[in-house]
């Protein structure tokens, strides 16, 4: 099930959050808030993966038992060890079998020209994050960071939980341990909660399903008519559309955590306002970058090694944060240009960036990040190449009528796109919580509430009209 | 957030309109079909196993809570409108053109070439018989001044040139007469994809040209509006609900006629002594008046005509309009709708003697409807 969904909002969210509130949260011992979270997540994941449920407990069960052991066997470190090389190699095993298996075959029968048959299983949805989840928890249990969960049904609730499962971001137990144990559940953090959930409704549903049609119109028409000026606004379009979906979701996950009394980290903090790549990676997708730092740039001895070791460092973090993405060479590639561009950056060019006013940083930033959303945004290897070809080299064909269709259709949604891609609604908010007249602060805050609730009806009847609304993470 | 106690109202407001939603909803749930869109809504899934694993049940069970989710048609509206303020003039691949025109968009075909060997193929079989071929451009290609500023599309005319030039039938031109009379009469309804009996006239007016045949002159005809309140498959489409509806015209000859009209639905035969369903024009899926819809297999008899000339007829709805002119001029009329109708072609025009075959497409159907690929 995913969030910006008829059945979700009007029947998953309302009967399972009756339930949740009339229910104790602890009594004779059972903490039965947790198992109706559990109950409710697990209901949640075979609606849309009833098969692959047995793996997502599997995981769990893999992880609670390392745990329990790495506690164990505190005082010998070699026994303590072995559960933590288990618990990484059951889920890298897993994530590389369900992941990247026919990934790998079909590049073996390319090389040594033979023809395996594919498994062809389906990736199960969330594999990405819950194992990433179980695997921080036991890393972390043997790090000394974190205690070990007593309870299997509270280590599986923290697993399970249908707010962050399919899409992120990746809560790491330490974040949400004191609450899985005691948490407050009022009102005011229900409001809050359902303020953030729109806000991720209306930037998924409003703004990302209604900008990503122009990069599905743009990337599906024959690549004769793509114009140079076409390409530039259709990759805008993807950049945008990706933006608002992947925050918006990480939005309504952040929301729905605060209706149930759980507070995630922020997952993205205005990316497209970074004035260089080191900073947007900063800013993008921060429960994954972080993940990436901790539990591999670090250990493998981070930046206080010699220069060359810190270059490979670097490198094999980005390998691996672009084969994350989806098990294609398009995404390894993506990695890498990041992976590059961020050892230039560190490096070579360093001071030469710090000397250059803002609009030049900002455009050195955008236009790098457009050149990496065209690599990543098709996963045939051929049609990226063409595409930055037409984007750069295009001057005989710059533009059509066609082109100017498509700017005249889609620039309201796109200005609108950009503006909210800098904090411009925290400004209008800010402005709003300061204005000091009761009256009119009465009046603003009424006609900034009608407004939501304008928003929230407009998405209804976006869902209801069965329009273009893809989930991105398929391939996550 | 916390700074502005006014804020809280939106949690109390959020969940009054969920609930409002969830209690409409259960009204709703004994409704099977939906007139605006035409089409039955998905029911209740029954469950089993394999229909759960697969994924399909919950597939319908959501299609299912969409389908019967309140003001359905309400909340359409709502996405034109707010698609229409961002400056969208294209909804559901449909153009809003000037003179609230709707003009369903034409991308490129990709079955040209099949639709070329299955009429060679059929001609091979039966040179026997006077075979026409008409294609009809669709509105968007005759209104293409309608079209909003920068909107292109495909052009159907170098697709009709291609079809006419491969192919040994007799070619029935309609492109220019509906050009040129489209000034004087609406060719296309505005809100529909089909074509008016306007059009429908003058392009039978072609086909007696190209075969020499006699034709009554439109004021031999007495002309009627039926309905002006007809809202077709574009404004379900597009959900636009402002604009003025369509009318239907009838054109009766002034002579006398003696028509009977057998429509072939599998094993039940209905007789009728009209071409024209009228209880039709009292629901929304009012085009279906002329020939009664899609029906597999029509025979038309002009009883005052004994000529001995059998026309058949291998068509999409577009026929339906044009049909009732054709029996002036032939004795029988037989029509078949290849995508109902599945027994051998060859062997009906040998059983019932035909004399003429007219293939009438209209360039939509024509790449995506398959029916046609399969006639033997």
């Amino acid at each position: 099930m995913v969030f910006s969904s008829i059945p979700f909002l009007f029947f998953f969210l309302p009967l399972f959050l009756i339930v949740y509130y009339l229910v104790p949260f602890k009594r004779k011992g059972i903490m039965w808030k947790n198992i109706v979270l559990l109950i409710g997540s697990l209901i949640f994941y075979a609606w849309g993966e009833p098969i692959y449920i047995g793996l997502m407990l599997f995981s769990s069960l893999v992880d609670f038992y390392n745990g329990k052991m790495i506690n164990k066997y505190w005082h010998e470190p070699k026994i303590k060890k072995l559960f933590l090389v288990i618990s990484i190699i059951i889920n890298l095993s897993l994530l590389g079998f369900f992941k990247y298996a026919d990934f790998i075959i079909a590049n073996i029968n390319n090389i040594f020209n033979l023809s395996i048959q594919p498994l062809n299983l389906g990736l199960p949805i969330g594999i990405s994050f819950f194992t990433f989840q179980t695997m921080s928890y036991s890393i972390d249990v043997y790090r000394g960071k974190v205690n070990y969960e007593k309870s299997f049904s509270t280590f599986m609730t923290y697993v399970c939980m249908f707010p962050q499962l399919i899409a992120g971001p990746i809560v790491r137990y330490e974040t949400v341990s004191e609450e899985l144990h005691h948490r407050k559940i009022n009102y005011s953090l229900f409001n809050q909660g359902v303020i953030r959930f729109l806000q991720g409704l209306f930037k998924k549903v409003l703004i990302a399903n209604n900008i990503g049609l122009l990069w599905h119109e743009v990337s599906t028409i024959p690549s004769l008519e793509l114009t140079l000026v076409m390409t530039w606004l259709g990759i805008l379009a993807f950049a945008l559309q990706i933006y608002f979906d992947f925050s918006g979701y990480s939005d309504m996950a952040i929301g729905l955590g605060k209706m149930l009394g759980f507070h995630y980290l922020e997952n993205f903090n205005y990316p497209y306002i970074a004035k260089t790549i080191t900073d947007f990676w900063h800013r993008w997708h921060i429960s994954l970058s972080s993940f990436f730092k901790d539990y591999v740039y670090i250990p493998l001895g981070g930046s206080r090694v010699s220069k060359i070791v810190n270059i490979r460092n670097i490198l094999i973090v980005w390998l691996l944060t672009g084969l994350w993405h989806g098990a294609s060479w398009n995404f390894v590639l993506w990695g890498l240009y990041f992976g590059i561009i961020l050892l230039i950056e560190k490096f070579v060019i360093a001071k030469w960036l710090k000397r250059q006013n803002n609009v030049v940083k900002h455009a050195y930033t955008i236009i790098l990040l457009l050149i990496g959303w065209a690599i990543f945004a098709s996963s045939d290897m051929l049609y990226p190449k063409e595409y930055l070809l037409t984007m750069f080299f295009g001057f005989d064909r710059f533009i059509s009528t066609k082109t100017i269709y498509y700017f005249c259709s889609y620039f309201l949604i796109i200005a609108i796109g950009i503006l909210f891609s800098t904090p411009l609604y925290l400004k209008i908010t800010n402005w709003l919580n300061n204005v000091t007249n009761p009256k009119l602060k009465l009046i603003y805050s009424l006609i900034f509430i009608i407004i939501y609730m304008l928003l929230f009806v407009i998405s209804v009847a976006y869902l209801v009209s069965d329009t273009y609304n893809p989930f991105l993470y398929f391939r996550f | 957030m916390e700074k502005n106690k006014y804020f809280r109202l939106i949690g109390i407001f959020f969940s009054i309109l969920v609930l409002f939603f969830i209690l409409t909803f259960s009204f709703n749930i004994n409704h099977n079909f939906s007139e605006n869109e035409n089409r039955y809504l998905q029911s209740f899934p029954s469950f089993s196993w394999d229909s759960f694993t697969s994924g399909k049940y919950i597939k319908q069970l959501e299609n299912f809570i969409t389908d019967h989710f309140s003001f359905r048609d309400f909340f359409m509206g709502i996405k034109s409108e707010v698609e229409i303020l961002l400056g969208k003039t294209k909804i559901n691949s449909v153009f809003l053109g000037s003179d609230e025109y709707l003009l369903e968009d034409y991308n490129l075909p990709t079955n040209t070439e099949r639709f070329i060997n299955v009429l060679n193929s059929f001609y091979l079989r039966n040179k026997h018989i006077n075979n026409n071929l008409m294609l009809v451009p669709t509105s968007i290609s005759i209104n293409s001044s309608k079209l909003p500023l920068f909107a292109s599309y495909y052009s159907q005319f170098e697709t009709i040139d291609e079809i006419y030039q491969n192919i040994s039938f007799a070619s029935i031109d309609v492109r220019d007469t509906l050009l040129e009379h489209n000034n004087i009469y609406p060719m296309y309804y505005r809100l529909d994809h089909h074509w008016t009996t306007y059009a429908a006239y003058y392009a039978y007016v072609s086909y007696c040209e190209a075969n020499s045949l006699s034709y009554l002159s439109i004021n031999d005809y007495l002309i009627t509006e039926v309905t002006d309140d007809f809202n077709g498959t574009l404004y379900s489409k597009t959900n636009i609900y402002n604009y003025q509806p369509d009318s239907i015209y009838l054109f009766t000859p002034k002579t006398q006629t003696d028509i009977k009209v057998e429509y072939v639905k599998g094993e039940e035969v209905i007789t009728s002594d009209s071409m024209y369903v009228y209880s039709y024009l009292e629901t929304k899926d009012k085009y279906s008046f002329f020939l009664d819809n899609n029906v597999p297999l029509i025979k038309i008899t002009n009883n005052k005509n004994n000529n001995n000339k059998k026309l058949l007829v291998i068509k999409d709805s577009y026929a339906n309009s044009l049909i009732p002119f054709l029996t002036y001029n032939y004795q029988e009329i037989h029509v078949i709708d290849p995508r109902y109708y599945k027994n051998s072609i060859t062997e009906y025009i040998k059983t019932y003697e035909i004399t003429d075959s007219l293939f009438l497409y209209n360039m939509n159907t024509l790449d995506t409807d398959t029916g046609i690929y399969s006639i033997n």
